[in-house]
């Protein structure tokens, strides 16, 4: 078992160098001017302002060159500082985020965090659930229902259904509003009194006594995570009832239902286990996914996570940021990769022995 | 599970009711049925209020998309945080208020000019304080000056300063060190010509390291020289200012926020440069990421920043501490919100007082209306009448803009290796054009007589937009509606196109038995970027009306992604270009110098004889005070541009803006970026 996670740990490195490999890689299609119009907003008003840009960011230099400098970074020949260097944590400025990238992703990510803590819950537990019951009561109406839902659930766009929930929850109701905090909540937060201790509101709220700025904070991430939760709902349940089907038809369930084990016995500590396995995948890629920044969610919610800041990036051709994005979402992904082998190895001795 | 299945659905139910009772409409609480009957005011201000009303009537919260590069008011250069410098910090000057050409004291009591027209001498208010408590001194403003021109570099707007003081054509402190290693440090002092100029390396130009090994007795001498056009007594609060030549837009270019007085003491405590003229060249050219003070501010202005959350928010407190009454509004908060059915749902929750509305969406606001305000250019005001007591939201037209799309020919092609495929076959044999195909004046004209404004501006615009008489804007010295314009006329475009002689042989094509445009045809592509339907539709007519002429004649629209689109201009690949132009300072010089003398003539290489028609009245217009008789000078200008015809001039499109009813005391100024929020109350 410890050879196996070593094994998969070791991996690591290896393919957050193919990563970023592939991403330099990709951007060096495009001629340095090309590359130095990436850094530019609008046409430049002096005419050697492209030049300077080239010269500054060293995009003639050949590729090895410019790769180690994003790498390593350079040293000013004057003061001796270092510039740049993602080995060392920085990953240039934001031009998007108005920040470095390093410090942009260090203040979107709690918020991104924050939020999926809050909705794995939902998303999971209960989509699980519902694919539990929708193949224990095999053709009744729970899995009647449950088919009807996970149609709808998977053919209604998220933007559709985030923009639905926003028109009725906040536009009419005044129930959930969009973004992080209101501004009230947002100036207590933005002072000195308040202490930072996790990075996470919902948390630092609590550590620092004030109920109102984590209900606050609480109103705020309902609609993201019922819209997430909504989505996944309808992939966990079909994957989770076909696979729940498939162990109750196996011989051991017959075996433990001749035994004359109770009903809830069989499903709940023999049946369920065993179905969690292409589960557990799925569950792997539904919190990465998270992590990684919900898109949609967050941009028709407003809400400040790392995907909001990732999509202004791409849309503005913020390629500095967008390189820091991927390659933390690379990060999360091999990560979480290597949490699910080992997770697999836990729940099915057979891979591990493999 | 029943019991769960029937809540969802009862909840899916009840959503979809609920959705569809909802709607634009729902916003708008009905306080009446009855029509108003209100006499038209000014400016919205004695219009009756709505039933929609605000939640806080102590913040106004506006909410768009974009956000501040950097928050130095010196280095900025963009409208999301010119928005917050304008409001915290505070310049000698300032707009009077809807006027875009005349000007009031702001910091300054008053100021004079001396004689000669290059002298200008300030007189300070006493008792302003910086948000920090520090006094505001004459110490302090010149510091704020020299600081500017001393860092500006390629991404900030000091150009604008550095002209008036050094002369005409310069743009950045890189070039004094140059002339100074050129031509000694008295040539600071006495000038150098435009030919001296011209024979500048232009290497330091945004190269921070090569500035810094400059030898240290210029970089030294380059500050003092600058230091010595500024005289302050700061006992008296006064500041006098040298100006290399009299400089008619002066008090105009500086009433940007580029302009605003810092506190050096706090520059320097922040580990921004602390006025020594040893140490300015660390501190050149700077960008967002080694600017220490790029995320805090500490101003004279109404309101202090009190926090800014990229991605965010950026929130302004009021000054209680103010040199002049403090403002009415107590918080300003700016959200920044990319997705416009958000916004829109702020804007029906009462949770934005302000939200950006595309044109598109337009359609979705303007059922909101209750009340019509529409400009009045002799009253420099909206005047308005309200038109249904019921609806929440005043609708600003008619007041025309500050930004313009136009279209440029190059005159004279890149075609490298003969690889450049915008020109088709890079000859006049009917599948392409050959390099100097716009050199010749006929094409050029018969472009013009085959665009079609009046459809680009109801097509495009709504039908609310106007032709631009000539190169300058409304409401400045240059714009006459006398001024020569073209005018869309088919049978003209092909006069023009009969009357040209691509192939050189001194006959008209449409009389050359060898064949020639007429006979051949063409092929070219007009460039434009991805994404902008504006700029393709121009091509897309410009397209169609050509081709109509001759059906031999074709413009093929070719979307660019932005960093392909910019490198076809740079590098002079595109024949046909279409860019815009957003001016800095509401003044003629700001679009003659760009179209005429540097950024797009350059782009375009202009004919030098045809620029040196240009220059002398480009030059000739800065320098002459008198609006009658600058007047005069564009008005000349503005025949040798039609004479010439180096593009096609487009349209400005006019307001067509939103805000609650409840939201007064607008200043509508265009040069401010967004709003000044000093003014403004809600009821």
């Amino acid at each position: 078992m410890v050879n196996y996670i070593i094994r998969r740990l070791l991996l690591v490195p290896l393919l957050l160098f193919g990563v970023t490999i592939l991403i330099f890689g990709m951007l060096q299609f495009l001629t340095p001017v090309e590359r130095s119009a990436l850094y530019v907003r609008e046409i430049p008003k002096n005419e050697r302002q492209i030049e300077g840009i080239i010269l500054k960011y060293g995009l003639d230099k050949p590729l090895y060159v410019q790769y180690w400098r994003w790498l390593v970074g350079t040293t000013d020949q004057v003061t001796g500082e270092r510039n740049g260097g993602i080995l060392f944590g920085d990953f240039g400025w934001s031009r998007t985020g108005g920040q470095p990238v390093a410090t942009l992703i260090k203040n979107r990510f709690p918020n991104t965090l924050d939020l999926t803590l809050w909705a794995v819950g939902p998303v999971i537990l209960v989509g699980i659930w519902l694919g539990v019951q929708a193949a224990v009561h095999h053709n009744g109406f729970a899995d009647q229902a449950g088919r009807i839902f996970s149609i709808v659930g998977t053919s209604f766009p998220t933007f559709v259904f985030g923009l639905l929930m926003l028109m009725i929850f906040y536009a009419n109701l005044q129930w959930f509003p969009p973004g992080r905090l209101s501004t009230e909540a947002s100036i207590v937060v933005n002072s000195e009194s308040f202490k930072t201790y996790t990075s996470l509101l919902t948390i630092d709220s609590l550590l620092n006594g004030r109920f109102d700025i984590f209900i606050d904070t609480l109103r705020h991430m309902i609609l993201p995570i019922l819209t997430l939760s909504y989505i996944s709902w309808a992939t966990f349940l079909r994957v989770t009832r076909s696979s729940m089907l498939e162990t109750l038809r196996q011989d051991y369930v017959t075996t433990a239902r001749a035994k004359g084990l109770p009903e809830r016995d069989v499903i709940y500590k023999h049946a369920r286990p065993n179905a969690m396995i292409s589960v557990i995948t799925l569950a792997g890629f539904t919190v990465v996914g998270l992590m990684g920044g919900v898109v949609i969610t967050e941009t028709v919610f407003d809400y400040p996570g790392i995907g909001k800041a990732a999509a202004e990036a791409a849309g503005q051709l913020d390629v500095v940021t967008v390189l820091g994005f991927a390659l933390f979402n690379g990060l999360i992904l091999i990560v979480a990769n290597v949490v699910v082998d080992i997770l697999y190895a836990f729940v099915d001795p057979r891979v591990r022995l493999s | 599970m029943r019991k769960l299945f029937t809540l969802f659905s009862l909840l899916v139910i009840a959503s979809l009711a609920l959705a569809a009772c909802g709607g634009a409409d729902t916003a708008a609480p009905s306080t009446g049925g009855e029509e108003a009957t209100q006499a038209p005011s000014t400016g919205g201000d004695g219009a009756a209020t709505s039933g929609f009303t605000s939640k806080d009537p102590t913040t106004f919260v506006a909410v768009s998309f974009g956000e501040p590069d950097l928050l130095d008011p010196a280095l900025d250069y963009e409208t999301a945080g010119g928005e917050v410098l304008q409001n915290v910090y505070e310049t000698l000057v300032t707009y009077k208020g809807n006027y875009l050409s005349e000007f009031e004291p702001l910091l300054a009591e008053s100021w004079e000019l001396s004689d000669d027209g290059t002298v200008y001498t300030f007189k300070l208010h006493q008792g302003v304080k910086f948000h920090d408590g520090a006094d505001l001194t004459a110490s302090d403003v010149a510091y704020s000056f020299v600081r500017g021109m001393l860092q500006g570099g390629g991404s900030s707007p000091q150009f604008l300063i550095i002209e008036p003081f050094w002369g005409v054509g310069t743009s950045d402190i890189s070039e004094m060190v140059e002339v100074a290693q050129v031509f000694g440090l008295e040539a600071l002092e006495d000038g150098v010509s435009t030919e001296e100029m011209d024979e500048l390396p232009y290497e330091l130009y945004d190269n921070v390291e090569a500035m810094k090994e400059v030898d240290s007795e210029i970089l030294v001498g380059v500050c003092e020289a600058l230091y010595s056009r500024f005289e302050v007594d700061d006992a008296a609060g006064t500041i006098s200012m040298k100006l290399a030549l009299p400089w008619a837009p002066f008090i105009s270019t500086i009433a940007g926020y580029w302009s605003a007085a810092m506190d050096q003491d706090w520059v320097a405590a922040n580990g921004g440069w602390d006025g020594s003229c040893e140490t300015w060249q660390d501190f050149y050219a700077m960008q967002p990421e080694n600017d220490p003070i790029y995320d805090i501010a500490n101003g004279t202005g109404p309101f202090i920043l009190d926090h800014w959350t990229p991605g965010e928010e950026i929130v302004l407190v009021r000054n209680e501490d103010y040199w002049r009454e403090p403002a009415k509004l107590e918080r300003v908060v700016l959200q920044n919100v990319g997705e416009w059915s958000t916004r829109f749902a702020m804007m029906q929750a009462g949770d934005a007082d302000w939200v950006a509305v595309p044109p598109e969406n337009r359609s979705q606001m303007d059922a909101l209306v209750g009340e019509t305000c529409n400009w009045d250019a002799a009253l420099v005001d909206y005047v308005c009448e309200v038109t249904d007591e019921t609806k929440p939201f005043r609708l600003t037209l008619g007041r025309s803009g500050n930004t313009r799309s136009d279209i440029f020919f190059n005159f004279n092609v890149a075609n490298p290796d003969g690889s450049n495929t915008y020109l088709g076959s890079g000859k006049l044999d009917g599948n392409g054009i050959p390099t100097d195909f716009f050199k010749d004046i006929h094409v050029r004209k018969a472009f013009n007589y085959c665009f079609d404004w009046d459809t680009y501006i109801a097509d495009i615009f709504n039908g609310e937009a106007i032709q631009s008489k000539s190169l300058a804007i409304e409401d400045m010295p240059g714009y006459n509606d006398d001024d020569p314009t073209y005018s869309f006329d088919l049978a003209k475009c092909e006069e023009e196109f009969k009357l040209a002689d691509l192939d050189k042989d001194g006959i008209p094509a449409g009389e050359d038995p060898e064949g020639d445009i007429w006979t051949t045809g063409f092929r070219l592509s007009g460039t434009y970027n991805q994404g902008n339907t504006t700029r393709q539709t121009l091509v897309e007519m410009l397209s169609l009306n050509v081709n109509t002429v001759n059906d031999k004649f074709i413009i093929e629209s070719v979307g660019l992604p932005w960093p392909a689109f910019l490198r076809s201009i740079n590098a002079k690949l595109a024949p046909l270009f279409f860019v815009g132009w957003h001016e800095d300072i509401h003044d003629p010089h700001n679009w003659y110098v760009p179209y005429l003398v540097t950024f797009y003539a350059n782009r375009q290489s202009i004919d030098p004889e045809i620029k040196a028609q240009f220059v002398p009245l480009v030059n000739a217009g800065v320098l002459e005070s008198d609006p009658a008789a600058r007047n005069e000078i564009y008005k000349e200008l503005n025949q040798l541009v039609y004479d010439n015809a180096p593009g096609i001039i487009g349209v400005l499109s006019t307001s067509h803006g939103f805000m609650p009813r409840y939201v007064k005391g607008i200043q509508y100024n265009q040069n401010y970026s967004n709003f000044y929020y000093y003014p403004m109350y809600k009821e």
